[in-house]
């Protein structure tokens, strides 16, 4: 085997594929810009913060507390929005039923006597949601106001018997402060940077993206070939398969850490999203990324029955890669089988190793790594093995 | 004692079948150094399969392929490099340039790049497409795509040429000028196996095989094969008056004769200087002036025709002059 030879033969594919994508840029528009487009909106635009939910509170005239709707929602700690106080109790049950406010908490009208007589009170809280996500933020609200509203009684009442111990001449030495709330936490996040949307969320936008672009221009390359006739040629011609794989993943390696490089610096220098871990680290995770992913495109590619299929298949895996790789919600969430099915995904690996480098200054499972660069290989050797096959005589 | 030559392109009793359908059966073929053999048969008569066996695309289901002393499925680099294949269909890369297509081609047979510049504009000049090299494949006609195609077949200086179908779609004077090329490629010493549906065109090959629902009905020379197929060479007779065969019979080297109007006859001879003389005394003698007597050549067509005809009916021997001019 002549060497020079077959890198002439490498760089053939790889001069080929760069002018055709160059060619043909509805699809970097299409397949690549389009889905770029969608996730930067969603970084720029989700804030990650619900709404507090709009409350009713019923409080009877008896009870001689403030009608002023403000007071309440603060008690809450942000989490309800007392809209209306009001009096009566199955006016406000009626409001619940026709969704005009989403939580109602009736408080009962002989509350004062009965802490008075040292009996507890019971507060009623009804709330109108289908959302799982608001269901456990209305239990989580109602719960906050009530231990704060269970505070703010017991501040009072302990106000009230030191006042009336010092009059008897027996002075109390505390604070009905520290009588309400005898403990405070002081909380501090030490991770190297503070959390924010846009810095968390970038760099898993970055690795879905390195993924997306890879994964589509390698999928629809082999698909072209093998059914336009150009296959014929190259079992003809002295090209060997593993030139042709070559000279593609070269191609497209090479376009694909271009593209990422470009969008690295836009969201590390217009975006300001943090780069802890610097440019070494960020380029051998893309490049690592952008190998696998270039299998599993190729992989597409070799065994798609049309390009129409081959497109349909880098959209599931965009797909899968957007529910399971904990682009959205965390994989620890889900069960174990489905876990397994993360770790298979690229993107998987190039969040949680991006997010490290990124913002905590270091990869902490470096085994991603390693998972990363297995993909690949696996993928190449699957890849080599099919395209040697389908270069042969048919039998 | 002289040496027999080595067939380049060498088929003995190939088969292959798809399945239950046999595309091409018990073919045997062979083509010499330096010669074009064209295949000529109708659309679905095993052209293409017969290519893509020699190519090395396809294996034989049973007998013997060989190209340059190998059999295909086993060609090494070193022999690859020396073949081009030319497909039936366009094959090439619509958004690459006309001068990139090739040098992808060029680069695809491991030509250095600085070698590469010269034998692209060669092989583009060959094809008159070198003041179009700046132009999309995608918007090149049908007819530049397939000199395209051929410029791409020939840019590696191939040593066989197997070309499918190359003047398919094209008008009879760009066909012209590419059979001008295939016959250039093959003074120049190439060998060339051509497929075509044109019967006429059996005329700018060296040799001629047709074949016929997977089955090879002849293969000669095109002159000996138009010979072959009417037992001898053909003579127009065009009398003064009203004639019949009868008048021809027993006339020595006549073989056979066929009335083609009133005043018209053909004769079928084994050497038509001899037998015009005789035919003119003949009819002479029987008082009947001979207005003309001319060799006449039948079209490949009627050729072809006559072949496909007596294969399917099962005849043997020769057919006896056409019944139509």
């Amino acid at each position: 085997m002549n060497p020079v030879a077959s890198l002439f033969r490498v760089s053939s594919f790889l001069g080929k594929e760069l002018r055709e994508v160059v060619r043909r840029p509805g699809i970097i528009a299409a397949l690549i810009l389009g889905p770029f487009g969608i996730m930067l909106i969603f970084g720029l635009g989700y804030t990650g913060s619900r709404r507090p939910i709009p409350t009713e509170l019923v409080l009877p005239a008896e009870l001689g507390l403030p009608a002023d709707p403000a007071t309440f929602s603060e008690l809450s700690g942000g989490r309800l929005d007392v809209v209306r106080v009001s009096e009566d109790p199955q006016a406000a049950m009626d409001r619940l039923e026709r969704q005009e406010v989403d939580l109602v908490v009736i408080a009962p009208a002989d509350a004062r006597e009965r802490l008075r007589r040292g009996e507890q009170s019971t507060l009623q809280a009804a709330w109108n949601e289908v959302d799982p996500v608001d269901d456990s933020l209305a239990r989580l609200g109602i719960f906050t106001m009530t231990d704060r509203l269970n505070r703010e009684i017991i501040r009072v009442a302990a106000a009230e018997g030191i006042t009336l111990a010092a009059q008897q001449g027996q002075p109390v030495n505390i604070s009905p402060d520290v009588i309400a709330e005898p403990a405070r936490v002081e909380t501090e996040n030490v991770a190297p940077t503070q959390p924010a949307t846009l810095a968390f969320f970038g760099p898993a936008v970055f690795a879905l993206v390195v993924q997306h672009m890879a994964l589509t221009l390698a999928s629809l390359s082999m698909i072209r070939e093998r059914f336009g006739g150009q296959l014929d040629l190259f079992r003809v011609s002295p090209l060997n398969a593993s030139e042709i794989l070559l000279g593609k993943y070269l191609a497209y390696g090479l376009l694909t850490v271009l593209v990422g490089a470009i969008v690295a610096a836009l969201m590390v220098y217009v975006l300001g999203v943090p780069l802890l871990g610097g440019w070494g680290p960020v380029a051998g995770i893309v490049a690592l990324l952008a190998f696998a992913s270039l299998g599993v495109g190729l992989l597409i590619s070799l065994f798609a029955d049309s390009e129409r299929q081959a497109v349909q298949l880098a959209m599931l895996f965009l797909l899968a890669s957007v529910f399971f790789s904990g682009f959205v919600l965390p994989v620890e969430e889900f069960v174990a089988w489905v876990r397994g099915l993360a770790l298979v995904l690229p993107v998987t690996h190039g969040i949680a190793t991006l997010q490290d480098s990124m913002l905590r200054g270091a990869v902490g499972e470096e085994w991603m790594l390693a998972v990363l660069a297995g993909i690949g290989v696996v993928c190449f050797v699957i890849c080599l093995i099919r395209l040697r096959l389908l270069l042969r005589s048919a039998a | 004692m002289e040496r027999a030559v080595e067939p380049v392109i060498d088929m003995r009793g190939v088969t292959r079948r798809y399945g239950d359908v046999v595309a091409v059966r018990d073919l045997t073929l062979g083509v010499e150094p330096g010669t074009i053999l064209g295949l000529i048969g109708p659309s679905g008569s095993g052209k293409t399969t017969v290519v893509r066996m020699l190519a090395g695309i396809l294996a034989p289901s049973a007998g013997t392929v060989r190209v340059m002393g190998v059999e295909p499925r086993r060609f090494r680099r070193s022999h690859r490099e020396r073949i081009a294949y030319m497909p039936q269909l366009f094959s090439l890369y619509p958004d690459l340039t006309v001068k990139e297509n090739v040098g992808f081609i060029s680069a695809m047979f491991g030509t250095p790049w600085w070698k590469r510049s010269r034998l692209i504009r060669r092989a583009l000049e060959v094809v008159e497409l070198w003041d179009v090299r700046h132009r999309r494949a995608s918007d090149l006609s049908g007819g530049m795509q397939r000199r395209l195609e051929l410029a791409c077949a020939i840019v590696h200086d191939p040593a066989v040429l197997f070309v499918d179908e190359p003047t398919a779609g094209i008008d009879p004077i760009l066909r012209k000028s590419i059979w001008d090329e295939l016959r250039r490629l093959r003074d120049a010493g190439r060998t060339l196996l051509c497929t075509t549906q044109y019967v006429a065109e059996a005329e700018y090959c060296d040799n001629v095989a047709l074949l016929a629902t997977g089955e090879l009905i002849a293969v000669d020379e095109p002159e000996e094969l138009r010979r072959r197929t009417y037992g001898g060479d053909l003579l127009r007779v065009r009398a003064t008056r009203e004639v019949t065969p009868e008048a021809l019979r027993d006339v020595a080297g006549i073989t056979s004769v066929r009335q083609i109007d009133a005043y018209t006859l053909v004769a079928v001879t084994g050497e038509a200087g001899t037998s015009t003389p005789r035919i003119t005394e003949r009819l002479n003698e029987r008082g009947i002036g001979v207005h003309s007597i001319e060799e006449y050549q039948p079209s490949f067509d009627d050729v072809f025709t006559e072949l496909v005809a007596r294969h399917r009916d099962g005849a043997v021997g020769v057919a006896g002059p056409p019944a139509a001019f």
